[in-house]
């Protein structure tokens, strides 16, 4: 249970906000690159900030405010140049720094008076890594992009991003929820395919330990023991918004009552034979079944979503009774309290990373799984899957099946 | 590596153990010297200079890296988690209560209106009272009539 003001400590991401300054200190997936090969300028909107997210023709990403400073028209309609992004309505032209390059009609004017040194637009740095478009909102010096090992591991790549209508933190709450495994998708998945007879192995234990990067949980079920992998190794939590078990979800807030959930998918390839992927595909995975108007829930993050949008738009803490299974859900909030007042007394948050000595393939505890034997599996994870990208990694698998010759 | 175990990492659980471990900057002799702890506790011992035999006179009482680094750096004793151990705590709890400033009873006393103590803990420290925690817990139950769980 929490206080209301506690719940809006930790819920609330808007700029000035306590936990608005704490994700800005964290580079954010907002975009898959991918998008970009199609089109040049997209509206998005980050943490309550409306934004315009661009290409320019030199290939240099732009995250810049979504209204033009001169007034206020939306720039997710301009249109990009060579260097930066033209505003459609007078033709202001701003790069990715945020500087005025060109102001048509005031340099005919008033070429003398350099009004455009004197206008910038809002702008935040993005980078390109893994296949993801990241960006970067707070204080400068920008820390570094974290550069984790799972995105040099061998395999078919592949992101799958949802929208999904509620607050970040519920979602990521259930990234230190063991328990919720056995019930919302080996149960209830269970009942949804209409199979009876036993129930899903009960959990007996969890562990839960911090590290650099955030928590590992481990759980030992009826059917392991402390020698398995689910509890020797265990699962991320990974610090600030995101699970990790050898795939990434990060929960970027859209607002607060709306959440970016960025899915980076790896299927491990057979054989040993060097894989090089020339693009990683990107696609938007739908939530609702079009048949029905119901929550898709037949993959296993759209069964969490129906969790979480369940919970309320935000859900109200202080109306809820904690147990011995949310152990790691309150373990995550202390955390992030504490982790608030350390941003407020201006220091660099768990898990910042600026020493490019140690962002080098930055190691997260991982279970790994036997590659498949006879082809890849079913995409088991968002519902939607395009039929374009289960054929490439259908003929990837096939390519390092048989290397040819 | 993951899924196979080279002979040097013979004393890993797992191919994956031995991978997480090397991802830790551990070698097979860490391992082998530190077991029956885990990659991510050995990390995590060496990164809070937490011996080996510091790290298993604690484990002989039920607590784990992570609490034990938590524990000394509070002066704790085993003896100080015994006693909550003994109480049906677990050693997190007494780590979690130290830190708070709870003592045994009043954890007990939270405990029997069905608050676990990290649940309890967070409340305390920003500054709920038993009394008033209960009732916000049953505010919504109590209105609908006297069978709810309280009673």
């Amino acid at each position: 249970m929490l206080s209301e003001d506690r719940n809006k400590l930790l819920c609330e991401t808007g700029p000035g906000t306590p936990m608005g300054e704490l994700l800005r200190r964290y580079w954010h997936p907002i975009a898959g690159a991918a998008e970009f090969e199609k089109l040049t300028v997209k509206p998005v909107r980050v943490m309550g900030e409306d934004l315009t997210l661009y290409r320019d023709r030199s290939g240099n990403y732009g995250l810049v405010d979504r209204h033009c400073p001169h007034r206020r028209a939306d720039m997710s309609y301009g249109f990009v140049e060579d260097t930066g992004l033209r505003c459609n309505y007078h033709g202001w032209l701003f790069d990715h720094t945020g500087r005025c390059l060109h102001q048509p009609f005031e340099e005919t004017t008033h070429p003398e008076g350099r009004f455009k040194d004197k206008v910038r637009i809002k702008s935040y740095p993005v980078t390109e890594k893994a296949g993801l478009l990241w960006a970067y909102m707070g204080p400068e010096p920008a820390p570094l992009l974290p550069d984790w090992d799972r995105f040099h591991a061998r395999g078919y790549k592949q992101i799958a991003i949802s929208h999904v209508p509620c607050n970040w933190f519920q979602c990521q709450e259930n990234s230190i929820d063991p328990v919720h495994f056995e019930w919302l998708h080996d149960n209830w998945s269970r009942e949804l395919r209409g199979e009876s007879g036993d129930r899903a192995p009960t959990h007996k234990r969890l562990g839960f330990d911090e590290f650099d990067y955030g928590f590992v949980y481990r759980r030992v079920r009826e059917d392991t023991t402390e020698d398995h992998e689910l509890w020797t190794t265990g699962r991320v939590c990974l610090w600030p918004n995101c699970l990790y078990t050898g795939h990434f979800e990060w929960r970027v807030p859209i607002d607060d009552e709306n959440m970016l959930s960025v899915g980076w998918f790896i299927d491990e390839l057979p054989g040993d034979a060097p894989y090089e992927q020339e693009r990683i595909p990107c696609w938007y995975a739908p939530v609702v079944d079009e048949r029905t108007g119901r929550w898709i829930d037949s993959h296993v993050m759209n069964q969490d979503y129906i969790a979480w949008v369940g919970q309320g738009t935000i859900a109200d803490r202080t109306k809820e009774h904690l147990g011995e299974s949310d152990r790691g859900v309150i373990m995550l909030r202390k955390r992030m309290l504490a982790e608030l007042d350390v941003v407020a007394a201006g220091r660099d948050p768990l898990g910042v990373i600026r020493d490019p000595a140690v962002n080098h393939w930055v190691h997260l505890p991982i279970i790994g799984r036997p590659p498949a034997q006879d082809g890849p599996p079913p995409f088991p994870f968002l519902a939607g899957q395009p039929e374009e990208i289960e054929k490439q990694l259908e003929q990837a698998w096939r390519d390092c099946a048989r290397p040819k010759v | 590596m993951a899924g196979t175990t080279p002979v040097e990492w013979t004393d890993a659980r797992s191919g994956y153990e031995a991978a997480d471990a090397e991802g830790f900057g551990l070698t097979a002799e860490d391992l082998r010297h530190w077991r029956p702890f885990y990659p991510v506790e050995i990390a995590w011992a060496r990164k809070h200079g937490l011996s080996l035999a510091v790290a298993r006179r604690w484990a002989s009482d039920g607590v784990r890296v992570h609490d034990a680094v938590r524990a000394l750096a509070l002066d704790m004793t085993s003896q100080e988690v015994r006693q909550w151990t003994d109480a049906g705590f677990l050693p997190a709890d007494a780590v979690e209560a130290k830190e708070v400033g709870i003592s045994l009873e009043q954890a007990v006393a939270w405990r029997e209106v069905g608050f676990v103590l990290p649940d309890a803990a967070l409340l305390i420290d920003e500054g709920w009272t038993l009394e008033a925690a209960t009732a916000a817990r049953f505010a919504d139950v109590d209105q609908y009539g006297p069978d709810n769980a309280r009673r």
